[in-house]
């Protein structure tokens, strides 16, 4: 009797522990209106299903237990301020970011104080890690993407680009900039450089200068999203403008492919592309039937990822001590990921991965080009 | 010379959007003193209208159709849930009306359609280009002309012309004089309105086929501009609303084509100063309105 009572007492007291273990508090800033709202939503879409295919194994590496804090931050980036530091008042012990530089940016300068952990759902922009130790990238930077694609272009023959960028952003400045110090350091040459506003209303007097140009660049380069990728396309395409385009992961988006006869031929980076048989086609099916959803662009894949880096950086920390899951995840090489594996150790923590290169086709879809990862020897400097 | 040729086409097909919308800006001031930011979500929604007629079938000639009268609808419906009730109130209570009017229909595109851009897919023709001596003009540019001429002459003729215009010109000069003669103050602001849709839904129609998407915010930018075009050419003034749009819209083409690199971030900023400094010298606008308001 005594030793029933003992077993059911230890039993007890077992279950009692593993329902009382700690939990890991992540925040996640996701901007459900405004200009982020399209990335931050299937990033977190992603994020939230592998979060909940983890906790429904007893959470990171099965022993962790997950709460997540999610706010909207309506694409503001003082609101986003204010959420984070709710978050953190909550006790956050982890912040995921909007799928940009700047309020990722902002955000780390709250989480600074206590070094806990800052990783943007898809900011590509590579400035944005130089805050402080604990802030990380999740997707290829663009000075990785800017890299791949200039050596496939100076691959493929063409000498002499023109770079279209906004300084509105770090991200529409900085790609085209990598790109072209990229394909000059390869022989190639820069002959001219438009800059457009975000949001621009019309891009002809651009498409006009470049109809016009002294030396007629051979491709056109522009890390440009939507809607100012759609609108610049059409000008150009409109003026009878045939030069190849070339642009930045953004390009890769359900909307630029459905542009029609104007996208066709159009190559763009990527940060990974479902082959068959690959976990990220795995991923897709998982996806598809556990929500009706198809996953239409990576950023459902990298949020995916995202909780993988976070399950891995845990694991090595061996606690949840934000300053040493920052170390620890600093120190990550090779980290098995979904859309492709990810190297944070040797980097300013922008990781290392894949880049992939696809180019638009005719009946809106995409065709894989090559997969390559830069070398971090020759990357450019942010 | 073939450059600054081409450039100035590239102003007057900007220029004419931003002068459809100021005048459908104008138009609605004149008579009820409202400043309507939800302009811009009417050509908006004439954008959505485009985009859900080619997403159910429909061929993109009747699309467009269907996209001018989605924006029509949409500015009678403005009138007749917002606004009507709202006749009479102060120019701050107006505006503040519209801004919320305005962000309930950006929260309903974003969460009711999509809050990213869609896709417009044209024929491949109506992106095409031809060629005058050594210059390549593009087709669209040159439709958004036309349709921009065609537009401002046959509204003009609404507004001399006919009954409704010369009643709508009439409530312009003297709101108050114009029910005390019997005319139906509601026939004539609904009129306003749909008029204003109209330019609206031809604005959308033009910035659709130049720009391929559609997106929650696609009319509150080039509205800005109107609204700046409206004060340039004299708020209340419909033909300083044309002038202003066409203002606006050449300084903005020619200063993205001709600035050094180095002001190139300057842009805006150059040109709300020119607007600023036209202001100082005219402060009622280029062709301010017989009853003028102050910018």
């Amino acid at each position: 009797m005594k030793l029933k009572s003992l077993l059911l007492g230890t039993a007890i007291a077992a279950i009692g522990t593993a329902s009382l273990a700690e939990e890991y508090v992540i925040g996640v800033m996701s901007a459900q209106s405004g200009y982020l709202a399209p990335y931050d939503g299937p990033a977190y879409a992603g994020f939230k299903f592998c979060m909940d295919e983890k906790m429904a194994n007893g959470g990171l590496n099965g022993t962790t237990p997950v709460k997540l804090i999610v706010k909207d931050t309506r694409s503001d980036i003082a609101f986003g301020v204010q959420v984070v530091q709710e978050m953190l008042d909550q006790g956050a012990q982890f912040i995921v970011s909007s799928a940009d530089a700047d309020p990722t940016i902002a955000a780390a300068q709250i989480t600074a104080a206590d070094m806990v952990p800052t990783m943007t759902f898809a900011g590509t922009a590579p400035v944005l890690t130089q805050v402080g130790s604990h802030v990380f990238g999740s997707y290829p930077g663009d000075n990785q993407q800017g890299a791949v694609l200039a050596a496939y272009a100076k691959d493929q023959g063409f000498e002499k680009a023109w770079l279209l960028t906004s300084p509105d952003s770090a991200y529409t400045l900085g790609g085209p900039r990598y790109f072209g110090e990229v394909f000059e350091s390869l022989g190639g040459a820069v002959v001219g450089e438009s800059t457009f506003n975000l949001n621009q209303p019309d891009f002809s007097a651009i498409v006009t200068n470049i109809q016009n140009a002294e030396t007629a660049p051979d491709v056109i380069v522009t890390w440009a999203w939507e809607p100012d990728f759609p609108a610049f396309i059409r000008a150009l395409r409109g003026a009878g403008v045939d030069t190849q385009v070339m642009g930045g992961d953004v390009l890769d988006t359900p909307t630029v492919r459905g542009l029609g006869d104007v996208v066709d031929g159009v190559v763009h980076t990527s940060g990974g592309y479902p082959e068959d048989g690959s976990k990220y086609a795995d991923f897709i099916a998982r996806f598809e039937a556990a929500t009706g959803t198809t996953p239409d662009n990576n950023y459902y894949v990298n949020g995916c990822d995202i909780a993988d880096m976070i399950e891995q950086a845990v694991a090595a920390a061996g606690t949840t001590d934000p300053a040493a899951v920052s170390a620890a995840m600093a120190e990550i090489e090779n980290g098995e990921g979904t859309m492709s594996n990810f190297t944070f150790k040797g980097t300013d923590r922008m990781p290392l991965r894949d880049v992939v290169v696809a180019r638009i086709t005719a009946d809106g879809g995409k065709e894989f080009v090559l997969r390559q990862m830069a070398d971090p020897e020759t990357l450019p400097k942010p | 010379m073939d450059q600054l040729l081409q450039q100035l086409i590239n102003a007057l097909s900007l220029g004419g959007i931003y002068a459809m919308l100021a005048l459908g800006l104008a138009i609605v001031f004149s008579i009820i003193g409202l400043i309507n930011f939800a302009h811009g979500d009417i050509m908006t929604f004439g954008g959505y209208g485009i985009f859900l007629s080619m997403v159910f079938g429909f061929p993109p000639v009747a699309a467009l159709c269907i996209g001018l009268g989605a924006a029509v609808v949409m500015a009678l419906a403005m009138e007749r849930t917002a606004f009507r009730v709202m006749r009479g109130a102060d120019v701050i209570s107006l505006l503040i009306t519209s801004f919320a009017v305005s962000e309930i229909l950006k929260v309903f595109f974003q969460n009711g359609i999509s809050a990213r851009p869609v896709p417009i897919s044209f024929p491949a023709a109506w992106s095409g280009s031809y060629q005058i001596g050594g210059m390549t003009i593009g087709v669209a540019p040159t439709a958004s002309i036309l349709v921009t001429i065609i537009s401002l002459g046959c509204l003009t003729f609404v507004l001399r012309h006919l009954a409704i215009g010369m009643a709508m010109r009439a409530a312009a000069e003297d709101f108050d004089m114009l029910r005390m003669l019997g005319v139906r103050a509601n026939r004539v602001v609904a009129a306003a309105f749909a008029i204003s849709g109209l330019l609206a839904g031809i604005a959308a129609v033009i910035w659709t086929a130049q720009r391929g998407s559609v997106d929650p915010m696609m009319g509150f930018f080039p509205v800005l501009k109107a609204f700046i075009a409206t004060v340039l050419g004299g708020l209340g003034s419909l033909g300083g609303a044309v002038l202003g749009g066409f203002v606006v819209g050449t300084l903005e083409v020619l200063t993205q084509a001709f600035l050094p690199d180095a002001l190139a971030p300057y842009r805006d900023a150059i040109v709300l100063s020119a607007v600023i400094a036209v202001l100082l010298v005219r402060p009622d606008g280029l062709l301010p309105a017989r009853t003028s308001a102050r910018s």
